[in-house]
């Protein structure tokens, strides 16, 4: 057995499997902390991947392992031949799935900035302003991950396939550096690059969740997002239920909710003429149409031209956003009772970073 | 100067202060003497009691003032749909209650209207508001 996988190499393939699995179990809002960081340490592996496919050992370097389709399609003839042609370092197939796999892993880490500074006034592009932008960027995330996850299952696939018609396991291969080869193939360990590598991980990560500083983030991006709320509504909207600030409606929705004031989910509401008029006017100013928040811009999309739903849970996007909470959370909290969950409910800022699960749960997941 | 001028903002201070705590104690007189100018009273504040816990069948469903508010008005209340708390009755636990005629008359009607289906009569607002500022 001679040493074809360098240290560095090792520890990357390892560190981005376990973000990778770390991505998955934090993609709930409610871990956006979490997630955020780790679509970091990702962006970091991929350029120091990039940078050691050309200064690397000599099996790590890209030169070593060039995308060919043809090369790949005869390899995986060879497989399902039950003989596969040896290879010292990556395999043609499993060259596709390292350059998949960093294409994705990329465009994940640019998709996630762009949709978290749009959607939630974080990360190097807090200060951008286009929420459609944000928006398309959020769904190409979502889409993009399926992607990974399926190259991921190919990848682990071929794997296990070429480890038993090989007979050698190349899961501990990453793991020890060790495969068949002859002794002129070996590579140096470069235990320093992976030194480095490690205090770095270890340093940012220690940063990043240092004592306070995700609470003084949360007060910024909340603060970000804030709306302002006429006292006047405030007073009137907040004996039942919260004053729910006019950006989560459509402004037909609250021409609809003060023509039927005097049914307002059973009680009447009976305002004085000019007190309404105020109202009525307030809220269609600064209806979800105004688009004045990534929130209001996403129940603006959502609503069809043709409804005018009066609750803001009867709304798509707060549906599809909520579906995924446990049902026994709003057994125990009435749907109206916002800040249950997201203490800053009151600023109509819905920051990720400000959900709290009522009643303890820390995510929102059905069956749990 | 200094000082005069020191004990006139005194002065405007306690004003206002005692101007608050009288505006404060006048909205239920104000009410009741309405109230009985509509033919009402005299006001009990056991009458008013009974008139609390009276059960009443509306919209299929029984209803009545201590549902939301708790039959111990020093107490938080909870709102029978959504849940949200409401701050105690009690002017003794709460000192904001029974200090803004418009609010007072708003939520008798908005709240008889909930439980009864019809509007309190003067003799029944009457009571209740006594019994309230009772506590």
């Amino acid at each position: 057995m001679v040493r074809v996988w360098d240290l560095p190499t090792r520890l990357f393939h390892w560190a981005l499997a376990l973000a990778f699995a770390g991505e998955w179990l934090t993609r709930d809002a409610s871990r956006l902390d979490v997630h955020e960081f780790l679509g970091y340490a990702i962006g970091g592996l991929i350029l120091f991947r990039l940078a050691w496919g050309f200064v690397g050992t000599r099996w790590a370097r890209f030169a070593s392992f060039p995308l060919s389709a043809s090369a790949a399609w005869y390899y995986v003839r060879g497989m399902l031949a039950r003989r596969p042609e040896h290879h010292v370092g990556h395999n043609p197939a499993g060259s596709w799935a390292i350059y998949l796999l960093l294409t994705l892993a990329a465009l994940q880490v640019v998709t996630g900035i762009v949709a978290l500074g749009a959607e939630q006034r974080l990360g190097p592009l807090a200060a951008m302003p286009t929420f459609e932008l944000g928006d398309a960027a959020h769904t190409a995330h979502l889409v993009l991950a399926y992607a990974m996850l399926a190259v991921v299952v190919v990848h682990v696939a071929g794997v296990v396939v070429g480890s038993l018609l090989e007979r050698q396991n190349l899961v501990r291969s990453m793991l020890t550096g060790a495969k068949h080869a002859s002794g002129t193939d070996g590579v140096e360990a470069r235990r320093g690059v992976a030194g480095v590598m490690i205090a770095l991980l270890a340093v940012s990560t220690f940063a990043w969740f240092a004592a306070g500083r995700a609470d003084a983030r949360a007060q910024r991006a909340i603060a970000a997002l804030s709306l302002p709320l006429d006292p006047v509504w405030q007073s009137e909207c907040s004996g039942c239920h919260i004053a729910y600030h006019p950006s989560l409606l459509p402004a037909r929705s609250w021409r609809r909710t003060f023509a039927v004031q005097h049914d307002h989910f059973g009680e009447d509401l009976d305002l004085p003429a000019a007190k309404s008029r105020q109202l009525e006017g307030y809220a269609m100013r600064n209806a979800a149409d105004a688009l004045q928040s990534p929130v209001a811009w996403k129940i603006a999309h959502s609503v069809p031209a043709s409804a005018a739903p009066l609750r803001v849970s009867e709304t798509p996007y707060w549906r599809e956003r909520h579906e995924r909470v446990d049902p026994a959370v709003f057994k125990r909290v009435h749907a109206s009772d916002c800040g249950a969950c997201h203490r800053d409910a009151d600023n109509a800022s819905f920051s990720a970073l400000a959900i709290h699960v009522a009643g303890g749960a820390s995510a929102p997941r059905k069956g749990k | 100067m200094i000082p005069s001028k020191l004990l006139a903002s005194c002065a405007l201070v306690l004003l206002g202060l005692c101007s608050a705590a009288l505006a404060g104690a006048a909205p239920v007189d104000d009410l009741l003497r309405q109230y009985q100018s509509q033919g009402a009273g005299p006001f009990s504040a056991a009458a008013g009691e009974k008139f609390w816990e009276l059960t009443n069948t509306h919209a299929g469903e029984p209803r009545r003032c201590a549902l939301c508010h708790s039959s111990n008005l020093s107490a938080t209340g909870k709102h029978a749909v959504t849940g949200k708390a409401i701050k105690p009755l009690a002017p003794s636990a709460n000192p904001e209650r029974l200090t803004d005629t418009e609010k007072i008359e708003k939520w008798l009607e908005r709240n008889c209207k909930w439980t009864l289906g019809r509007s309190c009569t003067p003799q029944e607002k009457g009571d209740v508001l006594v019994m309230i500022r009772s506590r």
